[in-house]
């Protein structure tokens, strides 16, 4: 059972082991190429990976939640774009590197827009990469390429962030026990919430949002009344033992 | 290494020091939160990585090479735009095998598809990125990327 949980949660590394070692009885010698091409990333990988662990931990313990929304929050601008494009673009290492920044970033109240604009231009953008194009397709190639990519990318922050919703990803809270969530697409933006207890929500231009606070034996009380009172039910706080909406 | 990539080191390990200086807990347990989460990554990075190693042989540059130089633009394009989103080749690479198809005169439109697709589409990536920001992000990210990298070539190919 044990291992049939292990297999499952590790299926793509179960898949591509397979898949080399019938290589390796069908054609050792394509084989040894695959792993010989994979030798390259795997050493990227290993210079890179150590970098991304501390910047997210770092992150996480030295820059403040109101810091993260006040940059790259909802309400950020074109002023957060900016430095969106400028944080990917300063970085190194390949794409998925900047998976957990990402994540990372949006738990701590970054917008969607501003996620896409830093994944993209992590990918896209990079001094070393611009200079080699530069080398090799010449400098105009380079600079319209550079201009139409980061059009691009601004767009697309645009269009993925009318799309895609925070309920939509799968983020940790950050604490487990006890969980206090209101559903952005059920808000209808009454501000009865607000009202009974200011200290737990605040507006966010038309509706309401969870301010970030520990929830005690006393308040929690409290916070599932508004929670039943919510007229359509968009407070959600979940307990370890016990859920309710 | 090279040097971004040092630098990279560089205001990583200095953040951490000046983070441990000033709380030594709060950075410690933000480390195991983070360890947490790469750890869950880790098993399917070095499995894209070995991945990655698979489609090289199948699909080598000298293939891609002879698809971006078809007389045919439309499906040049086509067909380097879906080749740039499957493969994860090096910059180092992709650049001089770009650079040296246009120099012999192939059209830069498939070749700007290419270059993009490359690096902004995933779809060797996709299960990382879908584990990390859900399903409904990840095909948006990378299908907007597809289009706007077409968009990017044929506007490259009209402008220069």
């Amino acid at each position: 059972m044990k291992i049939l949980n292990l297999m499952k949660k590790n299926m793509l590394a179960a898949v591509i082991g397979l898949v080399y070692m019938l290589l390796f009885l069908a054609a050792p010698e394509k084989a040894l190429l695959s792993l010989n091409n994979s030798a390259y990333y795997l050493k990227e990988m290993l210079v890179i990976l150590p970098v991304i662990f501390l910047f997210t931990a770092v992150i996480e313990a030295l820059v403040p939640k109101e810091l993260i929304l006040r940059s790259f929050g909802e309400h950020s601008g074109i002023k957060g774009n900016m430095l969106a494009l400028l944080l990917g673009s300063i970085s190194a290492g390949p794409i998925y590197a900047a998976f957990p920044i990402g994540k990372m970033l949006l738990q701590k109240g970054a917008s969607v827009a501003n996620v896409v604009v830093i994944l993209s231009s992590w990918a896209v953008i990079k001094i070393p990469m611009l200079a080699n194009e530069v080398k090799f397709l010449g400098a105009e190639f380079m600079g319209v390429r550079w201009v139409l990519t980061v059009f691009a990318i601004f767009a697309m922050a645009q269009i993925t962030d009318r799309l895609v919703k925070k309920d939509d990803l799968p983020l940790e809270s950050q604490d487990p026990d006890i969980q206090l969530t209101i559903r952005e697409s059920y808000c209808i933006g009454c501000g009865l919430c607000v009202r009974m207890l200011p200290d737990f929500y605040k507006m966010d231009g038309n509706r309401a949002v969870v301010i970030d606070r520990p929830l005690d034996e006393n308040t929690r009380v409290a916070v599932r009344i508004t929670a039943e009172k919510c007229p359509s039910k968009a407070i959600m706080l979940h307990l370890k033992e016990e859920k309710i909406s | 290494m090279d040097i971004f990539t040092l630098g990279f080191w560089a205001v990583a390990l200095l953040l951490t020091a000046i983070s441990l200086a000033k709380n030594k807990q709060k950075t410690f347990s933000a480390m195991k939160k983070s360890k947490g989460m790469m750890g869950s990554m880790l098993s399917q990075i070095v499995a894209i990585i070995f991945l990655i190693g698979l489609v090289l042989t199948f699909v080598p540059p000298e293939t891609i090479r002879a698809y971006l130089g078809s007389s045919n633009t439309a499906i040049a394009t086509l067909t380097a735009a879906g080749a740039g989103s499957i493969t994860l080749i090096p910059a180092f690479v992709a650049f001089p095998l770009v650079g040296s198809l246009v120099h012999a005169g192939a059209d830069i439109v498939p070749a700007a598809a290419f270059l993009t697709t490359l690096t902004m589409v995933g779809i060797v990536t996709f299960p990382l990125e879908k584990k990390e920001f859900g399903i409904k992000f990840s095909l948006y990210r990378n299908g907007l990327s597809f289009i706007f990298a077409l968009l990017i070539a044929l506007l490259m190919g009209v402008i220069l």
